[in-house]
């Protein structure tokens, strides 16, 4: 009996003591954020969505190897000897057309591994998290500026500046063997004569 | 006494129910198959396995060391800086490499600060199983804070993938020492403040004193580890019974159980447990700052190609729930052959069917949440 009257003045008396710190607390300013009208600032090298200068991409691959997860989808086609791609703004010369580069975040894990491996800093996070999407594919962005007759163009003059060194080739192979069939059958001949 | 006489009122017959894996304070996808007698549980089975994302594999198929790292944090996803912490570690004692001062200063702070936040989001959890709605709340105010300190270094609130072999991804800004030191001046009196709420509020202590005791010798026989070991009054804390990283340099108390409110190993002990190791953490933290060089590069001495030799290790470290196993066997290729973890979670999970016989069916969720489990490491 006295057991259970102590315990029942002990809950009350907890029960008090709660509601006292309650109190306290809600005479504190609050901590939550009305969001779509008050948004939080986001610290520097916030990690939330990647993007890609691509005016300084050389199509190096370093960071679609980085990654964990795959997300990075690269696409280069070697640069034609009559086209000049100029440098990038940190002077690395540009030797390849980049005529794809998706990255799907929706793959995306955030850890930042692509980003350090660049040797141009032109894959980089930046502080952009409102980009929900309704349909998945939406979440694939492509940051190739390259338009699809441009791609092919480019693709075309590559095969046919290597139809033309292979053809170039074939006929240095040819002159070649040529020589030095002449050569042998010079050697025959003069063989024969010195057999005669 | 009062567990027989409650036992024989509600003694009816035999009937098994499911309680998960979507129920709310199963702490994420466990299934628990219960047989009950009444309302009182005869028989416990857990039900795993609905969050196994295979890690182990995972490691194996990745061509670089460092591409493992994330998918650790995604082991215990509530505290994401020890799993990473731990991995680093035993990557680094295979490779023999020595990390800078200032970098294992600023893991064990993040360590440390980790574990506050991640006992800040089991308390409350824990609390809030019981009904207790505003601790709940509170606790997690303070853990936006840790997790704010933790976004401003590393770009990430929950999985951040900072440390990395041989030092941390990028430099601590210069607002993190006066920002954590003034964290901790301010954590102090909310503890008490949760003292005062939570741990001697008479209605909570009535649900947890003399639940779901757990003896030392049982503990032991299933290798349990963390506060559900110390709450059972046994005194083994990987930081100081087989001290990692620079934790010899600090002096903290292990908190153990000893049956304030009820016997030693109850619930509520395994509770006061984590609330008296946030205090010790607090404590290392101060020390820790205290002792930390101003100056120093902390990219130094990472290796820009990790060259593995043959061979094998096992590194444990104390996370917030307990001793986190990496088993790592490497070959002369740039993955690793075998990766093996250990999760605390799961071990301490097996004896959930051992010391929940005979509790009432409202008194397992108290148990299950006194585990302070998370299901991600439980699966992995």
């Amino acid at each position: 009996m006295q057991k259970q009257l102590k315990e029942g003045y002990q809950t009350f008396k907890s029960i008090f003591i709660g509601m006292a710190i309650t109190l306290r607390h809600l005479f504190q300013p609050s901590v939550t954020i009305q969001y779509p009208d008050v948004r939080v600032e986001l610290p520097p090298g916030v990690r939330s969505k990647l993007y890609v200068n691509i005016d300084d991409c050389i199509g190096c691959l370093l960071c679609a190897r980085a990654c964990p997860v795959n997300c990075i989808d690269i696409e280069t086609v070697k640069a034609t000897s009559d086209v000049d791609l100029g440098k990038t703004s940190t002077g690395n010369p540009k030797r390849l057309w980049v005529t794809q580069f998706d990255i799907d975040m929706s793959k995306c894990m955030y850890c930042d591994l692509c980003v350090y491996p660049c040797p141009t800093n032109c894959i980089y996070m930046v502080p952009e998290y409102e980009y929900s999407e309704f349909d998945r594919k939406n979440l694939i962005f492509e940051f190739s500026n390259l338009s699809p007759e441009k791609v092919t163009e480019v693709k075309d003059k590559l095969e046919k500046e290597n139809e033309e060194k292979n053809r170039q080739k074939e006929l240095a192979q040819q002159k070649k063997d040529q020589e030095k069939k002449d050569q042998e059958t010079d050697t025959d001949t003069d063989a024969g004569k010195a057999g005669e | 006494m009062t567990n027989q006489i409650t036992a024989n009122i509600h003694e009816t017959k035999e009937m098994t129910i499911n309680m998960g894996p979507q129920h709310p304070s199963t702490h994420g996808v466990l299934r628990l198959e219960v047989v009950l007698n009444g309302e009182v549980v005869t028989r416990v089975h857990p039900h795993i396995g609905y969050l196994h994302r295979c890690f182990e594999k995972y490691a194996e198929a990745m061509d670089d060391y460092s591409k493992v790292i994330p998918y650790t944090d995604r082991i215990d996803y509530v505290s994401a800086m020890n799993q990473e912490h731990g991995y680093v570690i035993a990557v680094e004692k295979l490779l023999q490499l020595e990390v800078p001062e200032r970098v294992e200063y600023v893991r064990v702070i993040l360590a440390e600060l980790q574990r506050i936040a991640s006992h800040l989001l089991g308390i409350g959890t824990f609390g809030l199983d019981l009904g207790a709605f505003t601790p709940f709340l509170y606790c997690f105010i303070e853990r936006e804070k840790i997790l704010t300190i933790f976004e401003k270094i590393s770009g990430a609130r929950l999985l951040y993938n900072y440390i990395c072999v041989g030092g941390l991804m990028r430099d601590v800004p210069d607002s993190f020492k006066p920002e954590t030191a003034d964290f901790v001046k301010t954590f102090r009196p909310k503890i008490k403040e949760l003292n005062d709420l939570l741990s001697y509020n008479q209605i909570f202590i009535d649900r947890t004193a003399n639940i779901g005791v757990l003896p030392a010798e049982v503990a032991l026989n299933y290798a349990a580890s963390g506060p559900m070991l110390r709450g059972s009054g046994v005194s083994w804390d990987l930081r100081k019974n087989d001290p990692y990283s620079i934790y010899d340099r600090f002096e903290f108390d292990i908190p153990v159980g000893t049956g304030e409110v009820g016997t030693v190993g109850d619930c509520w002990d395994r509770y006061m447990v984590r609330v008296r190791e946030m205090e010790q953490s607090l404590v290392i933290i101060e020390q820790a700052l205290e002792q930390m060089p101003d100056e120093g590069n902390v990219m130094e001495a990472v290796p820009k190609r990790i060259r593995m030799k043959e061979g094998e290790i096992y590194v444990r470290t104390e996370t917030p729930r307990g001793e986190l196993g990496y088993y790592i066997i490497s070959d002369k290729s740039s993955s690793p052959f075998r990766v093996k973890v250990r999760a605390p979670s799961f071990v301490n999970l097996s004896i959930l069917p051992a010391i929940s016989r005979g509790a009432l069916l409202s008194d397992l969720v108290a148990i299950v949440g006194s585990i302070d489990i998370v299901l991600g490491e439980v699966d992995r």
